[in-house]
């Protein structure tokens, strides 16, 4: 069977999951008592109408007098064909919405990632090929720095010294510049600094522990005594057993992107992002839009278990699908 | 609009959002008016009878200019909140009126010296019963809508604002008995059920220029929603190309920024009744807009040069002050700042009755909260401090001496405070412990929750004083909370609408559900989250806040004195010398019967770059804003 049908059936369990939630999620919509409707019976009280027959004007408009199940096959058809509705409160079509904030959130989540994913084993590795020197406690302590700063606090002082004081950087992120100029890598600079100092830490600390083990192991003593180069057995002995374990920690990594951490980074630094598009949806209630957000990170998580399984597969040959 | 939240940014635009409709004006950061020369007038024994510097000076139309400014450059302004939509007809935030505003004029405005200003219109009236509004000829809407004509007006107001599927923002302007009429192209007369000689001044005859024939297809259709969502009007299409405002609306990046072109065809360059200065307005290349949700950023901004107007909350009046690049201006604005307290049945919950609902008590909290020092310690002195419904720059402000000044001299203290507490109790089980505590019927004592809008520290510094304040002099506890805006109107600011509203003497909606046992999802005890309009222009309209059964009461208060028939009285006065002794009863009246605690009028504190030319010191800046330039 082999790793092509295992991935064609993991990639078929996603769809039902999706599925699920979005099954789920309209149930609990239909369950609550729509805003709309409540606010078409308020208006006409305030104008001395009947509220009852304003409810059921707009029922019948938003086609919530249909029967149940017509309304599940619509949504559902909807929700696939990506017609996500509207969102009040930006005046536009919520898939522009979430298309318009991930444009803005990509362009720091990539090079985000790829530092963090690229240095932090480095860093570790660096650190337990030295270990308990000064430069392990060097390298730990600016892990340890940056892991314990909160970012948004981190941001605005970087941004009060190089944007503020110095003039180096804008100190609101200038949505005019194209993608790939300089000034959008010096706008840039700043938090996506601010990002991998926060989040470098425990991938550092885990490949440092990691690798610390196999730094002893009979086969990198092994290689040694073959007169191996020294870099050549980092890199291909002792790295390569380390991100066993790690790529799960990165495909968490990976998911952070669209959530926490970044509304913080985006609110300071002014990037109308997708963390700040969740955040004002949540608290101006617009449920349309918190619908696709968590609908695109429900997405984005199954790929990234997805991704993580077949990481897996090719990283550690001793794991096998085929009983799978 | 009646109420406003948070940090008050303005940029110095028309002020036609105070009026329409309920939402929340997003911003923090008040400050005061400054007196006459920058020192903070708020002494009490000083006659507050003001010079008029809050209102401005008239200037004639012939101010002669030598030569036009230079246009150039960008002109950049620093928002804290992004914006739900730019459609003229349902917009209801303070911040997108300005935004609008800066692409689009409304009918008319008001110049310094509280002067009409005709725009779009001129309104004149014989008797204030019949006003007739003659529309500027040579208006053009973009597109292949063609010239402004009064037919484009009277088809908004008697097909939108007045029917009873399409709920906009203005609907509550044009009640059903205003008959409105065309009565020639440019012409049209709008029909009052009493006379109102000061009806401009209620901003309920301010309209937006939409087309009819935009309208027509939603109209027809009664599609509410298909008209709030139409992309025409939410990104104000309907005007590129048009000569209708002084910019072009370019993009709008929503949550980040929106930027607009200077118009070449901005029609009151042709204008023959404005300042010379309009001539070749406007003088900035371009106009951009940026939302900076956060305060240390903006105000960086700002400091670096990087923008040109932000607003500068008190504390940091000072500092900005002092920079070279940068200018304060402290600009009086109608806003309040109250203590709300909550009189309906889910108020007071420390114990058994609702005191808030007795007048002594009320006057009681009056004595406790030293307004003096709240106005100084929080507001840093740029606020005057409040004692009733008007601010003391209004020329509608009553003499002092007729008016009860609670928080100040004999009125302040914990003897003034306890002995009208005391009174108030002297039929309940409620009395004072031996250490000064207020204690209820079980004996504990009274604690009360007064809620804040997170994020707003000048908000969160006043509200903890004021339980200082209460906790000395009252001996009530008072615990500060903070809560979002949106979760506070939506779940304790607002009642639910009853099922059957019918069941009760009266229900206007959702500020005002009906009588006191109507009440609001949450319970909660008293609020600084909104502060109120106090309308000084014409304050018939701040009528709202005082009836029993108005469309606006979320606080369930009941006069006890007689508002509606004073407010009626005022509303069918013929001249303003008539309004002058019915105000100055009202304001009586609402100063002794301590509807809420009314407690400060913070100015907006906005800081332009030092270049700018064209902000002033008074209710009306902005009101020129096309002609502002930099002096480079």
């Amino acid at each position: 069977m082999g790793l092509g049908w295992y991935i064609a059936r993991r990639v078929a369990w996603s769809f039902v999951v999706t599925f699920i939630i979005v099954s789920v999620t309209w149930g609990l919509l239909t369950a609550a008592p729509n805003p709309e409707v409540q606010q078409a019976a308020q208006q006409a009280a305030l104008a001395g109408d009947n509220p009852a027959e304003a409810q059921d004007r707009v029922r019948q408009l938003r086609g919530l007098d249909r029967p149940l199940h017509e309304q599940y096959i619509g949504y559902m058809t909807n929700i696939y064909t990506l017609n996500w509705g509207w969102s009040d409160s930006r005046a536009q079509p919520v898939t522009e919405a979430v298309t318009e904030a991930l444009y803005y959130t990509v362009q720091y989540s990539v090079p985000w990632t790829l530092l963090v994913v690229t240095l932090g084993p480095l860093v570790g590795l660096y650190s337990s090929a030295n270990q308990y020197s000064w430069k392990d406690h060097l390298a730990t302590g600016f892990a340890f720095f940056g892991y314990a700063i909160p970012n948004f606090f981190f941001g605005i002082i970087l941004l009060l010294i190089f944007g503020v004081e110095l003039g180096w950087i804008p100190i609101t992120y200038n949505t005019g510049v194209p993608v790939f100029s300089v000034e959008n890598a010096i706008q840039l600079a700043i938090p996506v600094f601010v990002l991998v100092t926060g989040s470098i830490g425990g991938i550092m600390r885990v490949s440092r522990n990691e690798s610390s083990e196999f730094m002893n192991a009979d086969f990198v003593k092994t290689a040694r005594a073959k007169g191996v180069s020294t870099f050549r057995i980092y890199a291909r002995h002792v790295l390569r057993p380390t991100m066993v374990p790690l790529s799960t920690t990165m495909v968490a990594q990976l998911l952070a992107l669209f959530t926490g951490s970044s509304i913080l980074v985006e609110v300071v630094f002014s990037i109308p992002g997708l963390g700040r598009l969740l955040y004002r949806a949540i608290v101006a209630q617009d449920t349309s839009v918190v619908l696709g957000t968590s609908l695109f990170f429900v997405f984005v998580a199954t790929i990234g278990n997805l991704l993580q399984d077949l990481v897996y597969t090719v990283l550690d040959p001793r794991i096998s699908f085929d009983d799978r | 609009m009646h109420e406003r939240g948070g940090d008050g940014e303005r940029n110095g635009i028309n002020r036609r959002s105070w009026l329409k409709a309920l939402g929340v004006a997003g911003v923090t950061g008040l400050a005061g008016c400054s007196g006459d020369d920058g020192n903070a007038s708020t002494g009490t024994e000083s006659a507050t009878a003001t010079d008029g510097s809050e209102l401005g000076t008239a200037e004639g139309t012939n101010t002669a200019m030598d030569e036009l400014p230079d246009v150039s450059g960008t002109y950049r302004t620093d928002i804290s909140g992004s914006l739900a939509t730019l459609n003229p007809l349902y917009n209801n935030e303070q911040g997108a009126a300005d935004v609008v505003s800066y692409a689009l004029d409304l009918g008319y405005g008001f110049r310094p010296g509280t002067e009409y200003f005709p725009q779009l219109y001129d309104l004149t009236t014989d008797g204030g019963d019949v006003w007739v509004a003659s529309v500027r000829e040579g208006l053009q809407f973009g597109g292949d809508y063609g010239e402004v004509t009064a037919e484009d007006f009277v088809y908004q107001i008697t097909e939108l604002h007045q029917s009873d599927w399409a709920a906009t923002a203005d609907a509550s302007s044009w009640p059903s008995e205003v008959n409105v009429e065309q009565t020639g192209t440019y012409e049209f007369q709008i029909e009052l059920p009493n006379p109102n000689p000061l009806y401009p001044e209620t901003y309920d005859p301010l309209l937006y220029p939409v087309p009819k024939a935009l309208l027509e297809p939603f109209v027809g259709e009664q599609d509410a929603q298909g008209l709030e969502n139409n992309p025409e009007l939410t990104e104000l299409q309907f005007v590129e190309g048009g000569n209708l405002g002084a910019y072009s609306l370019d993009q709008w990046n929503r949550s980040s920024n929106i930027t607009f072109t200077r118009n070449e065809n901005y029609y009151l360059r042709e204008a023959e009744d404005v300042p010379d200065r309009f001539g070749n307005a406007p003088y900035f290349e371009e106009l951009e807009v940026q939302v900076t949700q956060e305060q240390a950023a903006r105000l960086g901004a700002l400091e670096a040069g990087q923008t040109d107007s932000v607003a500068v909350p008190p504390n940091r009046v000072t500092e900005f002050d002092g920079m070279d690049g940068v200018d304060v201006y402290q600009i009086p604005q109608p806003f309040n700042e109250v203590c709300v307290y909550n009189m309906r049945d889910n108020g007071w919950n420390a114990g058994p009755g609702n005191l808030f609902q007795k007048k002594k008590f009320r006057q009681g909290l009056g004595c406790a909260v030293n307004k003096q020092a709240l106005v100084q310690g929080v507001f840093r002195d740029y606020a005057q401090v409040q004692y009733t419904w008007q601010p003391q720059w209004s020329q509608w402000y009553p003499d002092e001496s007729e008016i009860m000044q609670f928080g100040t001299g004999d009125l302040y203290g914990p003897e003034a405070t306890r002995s009208r507490i005391r009174e108030a109790i002297s039929d309940t089980d409620y009395s004072y412990g031996n250490d000064g505590q207020l204690l209820t019927p079980s004996g504990d004592q009274v604690e009360l929750s007064l809620y804040h809008s997170a994020g707003q520290n000048t908000e969160r510094n006043m509200a903890q004083y004021i339980a200082q304040e209460f906790g000395d002099n009252a001996g009530i506890q008072v615990n500060v909370q903070a809560i979002d805006g949106t979760q506070f109107t939506n779940n304790y600011w607002q009642q639910q609408v009853p099922d059957d509203p019918d069941q009760y003497e009266w229900s206007n909606g959702p500020y005002n559900a009906g009588p006191r046992e109507v009440t609001s999802a949450n319970p909660w005890d008293m609020s600084v989250v909104f502060g109120l309009n106090t309308y000084p222009l014409n304050p018939t309209t701040a009528s709202v806040f005082f009836s029993r059964d108005s469309s606006y009461n979320p606080y369930g208060y009941y006069p006890s004195w007689n508002a509606e028939e004073l407010f009626q009285r005022a509303n069918s006065a013929a001249s303003e010398e008539e309004l002058q002794p019915i105000f100055t009863e009202i304001f009586k009246n609402v100063a002794e019967d301590q509807p809420m605690g009314m407690l400060a009028f913070p100015a907006d504190t906005v800081g332009y770059s030092a270049g700018i030319v064209g902000p002033a010191e008074n209710f009306f800046s902005g009101w020129d804003f096309p002609t502002w330039y930099r002096n480079e």
